[in-house]
């Protein structure tokens, strides 16, 4: 059987993935410094949940302010699967993601008929009410105190090509997301939901199958979160900070963009790892001036930034591989 | 143009980000306050010095707690310091602490952590404070393989995991239940406490709290002289406790037993106070005699409550290494008594010091060995301090009882070889 | 249905005890809602710097009190400064934003930034310390239908009520309040008859903001907070404008009760972990958003 590429898919796209996780997967081999190691396995995995949350906030509009309510159930419902079944860590991985995407269907299959601040409103509840009862019950997340996982030998280091592995297969799919004609059906629902629905988008069903995916991969992270740190506690798993994160990340890298909560991804973590030990608080402020910034200046944030000085530079590359914003 | 100018305006936050943290990572030094920070004898750079990590919660909701075992830590030090430092093997070795804020919230803690021994290289870690900052943070030890000595994590639930790197100076919480039911009981022999005595049970909802409230319910059981008619649990670091505490009102217990760290503690007192609330006997497990909840509440709104400690500083007329750590501290600090808070800090500095010295050398499997198998003479009640096996390394040294009475004062009320005052029961302050 | 029973079955002092708590908790909520709920009637911005503001509100009234001023007397100061506050931020940022974009998911994602930039200029300023505001009426208590009532939470409930009259006496009868309610209805007319509509926004932005200041200052002389102080009184001002329809004073207040009595009753119910009624709330916003989009009491706009 041979594989016949769909016409939306470049070549140049799939070799410049597949080239910049072939250099990933073999630096390790090539330095021996764990703190950094360690440091990228992290930056992974908020790649892969900034990528998951931008199918929600970006593609379709729908700003969430509670995905952390997913990045937690995974986290806690895989970490319970290992330690109560005995679940291998990747079946569990998988299994807390799909339990985490049926959760967010469930509060957000009637929500998302909210649009824009609405939404965003009810997503808040949702996140603070999801913390509050994962914490009451221990149970499922220790209260509190939080559970510990059962330790492997090298887990922790060989997390880093499974941390890899899904910010890869997250970058495939949001640009399977964005340039196959579910993105196109996307981009008609996020510029007027009622108009989409008038040419025959189901608009429903596709902004629950996002969702679902979403959630989902943002379930899978946490559960990869869970695993890296051998502990996970509910009150950083669902807290706001968590959700605000992603916000941040998405939106300063260019929401709606392809690649560009990836790259909002990547100066998040490290920012953060910088400024926590001498300023554990700063980097919040830091993005909040960055958010400001952006609003104010660059709806499509550090993404567009970089097109307009490409397109400065190069005006055969004009802002091609960026979807407009409205 | 405005392309231009956004541009540049973007940039220079970045660059602003970056150039700071790179200034904090040298020295750092100006007006707001950095959290990280290296103290005692400045060795020759990348020289042989020990270098031991360790994080406090020096902001957030448990910073005036992380203060007091800063002082614990810096105390130990600079007596190591001014011994001309640790002894390895017959050569004196200087000590070095990188010690660093967690803002109290796990996370950080468990990433601090991670960051002192891979990208600090640090040789030890000692712990932070708080049952749950040191349940998140001991997992990080553990997958390194780096000898880890707290004082400030005494759930049970820490030492059950089995992990063999793991030292804890705090006895279970369980325990500390049981010192403040024991004593509860003689009063009820006596007399003071109806029969069967009614109980308000409130837990904040880790470990911690859950000891606690396993400590009492099973002390409750036995006898059958007990009954517990609210048994709750409440948020760490809640702001707003008037509902359950309307709770308890309207049950109208004997006994208010609570398990709350500081400031929790403090809220809820305000909160009880102020609804009028006054039980035959009140308890916050191991807070009560704080200088600063007497500051922040009144000597006059927490009189009367009994707690249960690791230590006291009323330990130092029968025990010469308590009465030698008062002498120290008082010197270095102006004259103030020390809290247990102290006093475990610098214990728990103080034991690793030793098992160094005992291993002869720095390296961390013989270091582990030796605080297995750790019996020292120790400030704590007891007077000796070891890490037995069968608890899962985590000392099982007794607990003293104290009361606050009016004159301002909290004698220790139990156990009745170390008491250096009586109790009262029941509270002579409720009227009606 | 047992559960019910039971309820109904409590003693009368307990009951009276869940009332008399009930209402005064609507009145610090209402306080913390009407800010909100006014920006959102007349600009259509939900203003997410709001829990920035209330703890601003927090904590100028702590260093004031600390200087020695009673916080009962720094509410008309702090009210003033926060006004002009509010006036800056709308004139500085939320007027700079494209105009249709105002009312959408942008201003919601700009004013969020603000509440960033706040909360960290708060950390930088006094760490992230626990404060509280203690008073030597702090821990007073009067007795009130048999029960023991809090002084100072009677004083918050006292200062809640005067906030809603006097703002419904400006709204209803004076010129500015009458021309904020044209505005809030149709800017494009007002601008036809004259009224300056950037003014009358300026204007309400900096009047919301005065009013999440002052709620943040009455919040802080009952519990503890810190630069984090704020996100749990955003959510609960959003249930109770959410509950009451966005913008109008009656609405606000009885939503305020609504949400006090299904945070305090459970607490009755045999059973009912107290933990749990904090996310009552949550649950109860995102009921209404989905059910009732326009609040319990339909949409009317500053009525």
């Amino acid at each position: 059987m041979k594989f016949r590429r769909p016409p939306w898919v470049k070549p140049r796209a799939v070799i410049g993935l597949l080239v910049v996780c072939a250099v990933l997967a073999i630096g390790p081999l090539l330095h021996s410094d764990v703190y950094i190691h360690n440091l990228l396995t992290l930056t992974f995995i908020g790649i892969a949940a900034a990528l998951a949350w931008n199918w929600l906030g970006g593609y379709v509009g729908q700003v969430s302010f509670g995905h952390a309510a997913m990045f937690g159930v995974g986290g806690f419902v895989s970490a319970q699967l290992e330690l109560k079944l005995g679940f291998p860590m990747l079946i569990a991985w998988v299994s807390g993601g799909v339990i985490a995407g049926l959760f967010s269907l469930i509060w957000g299959h009637p929500t998302l008929r909210l649009r824009g601040p609405y939404f965003s409103i009810a997503t808040i509840g949702v996140g603070e009410a999801t913390r509050l009862v994962g914490t009451y019950w221990d149970w499922f997340t220790g209260g509190s105190s939080g559970l510990s996982l059962p330790m492997h030998h090298n887990l922790k280091f060989t997390l880093y090509w499974y941390a890899l592995g899904l910010a890869a297969i997250a970058m495939a799919m949001s640009y399977a997301l964005r340039r196959s004609s579910v993105g196109l059906s996307l981009l008609a629902i996020k510029s007027d939901v009622d108009a989409a629905s008038d040419v025959g988008v189901s608009a429903t069903r596709l902004q629950d199958l996002v969702l679902f995916l979403s959630g989902a991969m943002i379930g899978v992270c946490g559960a990869s979160y869970g695993s890296y740190f051998s502990y996970i506690e509910p009150g950083d798993m669902f807290g706001f900070d968590r959700s605000i994160s992603w916000v941040l990340t998405g939106v300063i890298g260019g929401i709606g963009t392809i690649a560009g909560p990836a790259l909002g991804a990547v100066i998040f973590v490290l920012l953060r790892q910088y400024l926590i030990a001498s300023y554990p608080q700063l980097y919040l402020g830091l993005y909040g001036i960055l958010l400001v910034l952006v609003i104010l200046f660059e709806p499509l944030g550090l993404t567009g930034l970089a097109m307009r000085v490409l397109h400065r530079a190069r005006p055969d590359l004009a802002v091609t591989g960026v979807a407009g914003e409205d | 143009m405005r392309t231009s100018r956004t541009a540049i305006v973007l940039c220079a936050v970045l660059a602003a980000a970056c150039k700071k943290s790179n200034q904090t990572e040298g020295a750092p030094s100006g007006g707001t306050a950095p959290a990280g920070q290296t103290s005692a004898a400045a060795p020759a750079p990348g020289g042989d010095a020990i270098r031991i990590g360790a994080t406090l919660p020096l902001t957030g909701a448990e910073s005036r707690i992380g203060g007091f075992y800063k002082e614990g830590y810096d105390l130990a030090f600079e007596e190591a310091t001014k011994n001309g430092g640790v002894d390895v093997g017959g050569k004196k070795m200087p000590v070095q602490l990188t010690l660093l804020d967690d803002t109290s919230t796990q996370a950080t803690a468990a990433s601090l952590a991670d960051r002192l021994i891979n990208s600090d290289k640090v040789h030890f870690l000692l712990g932070t404070y708080a049952t749950n900052l040191v349940e998140a943070q001991s997992v990080v030890a553990e997958q390194n393989q780096i000898p880890y000595v707290n004082g400030g994590g005494a759930a049970t639930a820490i030492y059950k995991r089995g992990y063999k790197w793991v030292f804890g100076l705090l006895a279970p919480v369980e325990l500390l239940a049981e010192a403040i039911m024991k004593w509860v009981d003689a009063q009820q022999q006596a007399g003071k406490l109806p029969k069967p005595a009614t109980i308000a049970l409130l837990w904040e909802n880790t470990s911690h709290g859950k000891d606690f409230r396993k400590g009492v319910t099973e002390f409750a059981n036995k006898g059958g002289n007990y009954k517990i008619v609210v048994d709750e649990s409440f948020e760490l670091n809640g702001k707003d406790f008037s509902a359950l505490l309307g709770k308890v009102k309207a049950a109208n217990a004997d006994m208010f037993l609570a398990d709350a760290h500081l400031p929790d503690y403090i809220t809820m007192q305000r909160q009880y106070v102020t609804a009028g609330m006054c039980h035959k006997i009140q308890s916050y497990g191991a807070r009560g005699s704080e200088k600063q909840a007497a500051e922040a509440l009144t000597p006059k709104n927490v009189q009367y409550i009994v707690s249960a400690v690791w230590w006291s500083s009323l330990l130092a007329d029968k025990n010469p290494e308590a009465k030698r750590f008062v002498d120290l501290f008082k010197a270095k600090y102006g004259g103030r008594a020390p809290e247990w808070y102290q006093a475990l800090g610098y214990e728990t500095a103080r034991a690793l010091f030793v098992a160094i010295t005992q291993a002869g050398s720095l390296d961390r499997e013989a270091i582990r060995a030796k605080l297995a198998g750790l019996k020292i003479p120790s400030l704590l009640p007891g007077g000796e301090l070891t890490f037995p096996a069968e608890f899962g390394q985590q000392s099982h040294a007794p607990f003293v009882a104290q009361q606050n009475l009016p004159d301002g004062t909290s004698p220790i009320i139990a156990p009745p070889d170390a008491a250096t005052g009586k109790g009262v029961a029941p509270n002579p302050g409720c009227a009606k | 249905m047992r559960h019910f029973k039971r309820v109904v079955g409590l003693k009368l002092s307990r009951i009276v005890e869940l009332i008399i708590n009930s209402v005064l908790l609507a009145g610090l909520y209402a306080t913390m809602a009407y800010g909100l709920g006014l920006i959102y009637g007349v600009l259509r911005i939900v203003n997410l710097a709001h829990g920035g503001v209330i703890m601003a509100g927090a904590y100028a009234g702590w260093y004031l009190h600390e200087l020695g001023v009673d916080p009962y007397l720094s509410l008309v100061p702090v009210g003033v400064a926060s006004f002009f506050l509010g006036v800056v931020m709308y004139r500085g940022l939320v007027y700079r934003l494209p105009r249709g974009a105002a009312g959408g998911v942008q201003s919601l994602l700009l004013l969020f930034g603000l509440w960033l930039i706040l909360r960290n200029i708060a950390y930088l300023l006094f760490t992230g310390n626990d404060q509280t505001l203690r008073t030597g009426y702090s821990t007073k208590a009067v007795t009130l239908a048999g029960e023991l009532v809090s002084v100072n939470r009677m004083a918050v409930f006292a200062v809640a009520i005067l906030i809603l009259i006097i703002l419904h006496i400006l709204l209803t009868q004076t010129y500015v309040g009458k021309a904020i309610r044209a505005v809030a209805q149709n800017p494009d007319s007002c601008t036809l008859v004259g009224i300056r509509v950037e003014r009358i926004y300026s204007l309400t932005f900096g009047l919301g903001t005065a009013l999440a200041a002052i709620a943040g200052l009455l919040g802080a002389t009952l519990f503890p907070f810190n630069p984090g102080f704020g996100s749990s009184e955003l959510l609960k001002s959003f249930v109770v404008v959410v509950l009451g329809g966005l913008g109008s004073v009656a609405g606000t207040a009885i939503a305020a009760l609504i949400l006090a009595v299904a945070e305090v009753f459970p607490t009755a119910i045999p059973g009912f972990p107290t933990y749990l009624t904090a996310a009552v709330g949550f649950v109860l916003l995102v009921l209404v958003l989905v059910l009732r989009p326009g609040g319990l009491f339909g949409q009317r706009v500053l009525g």
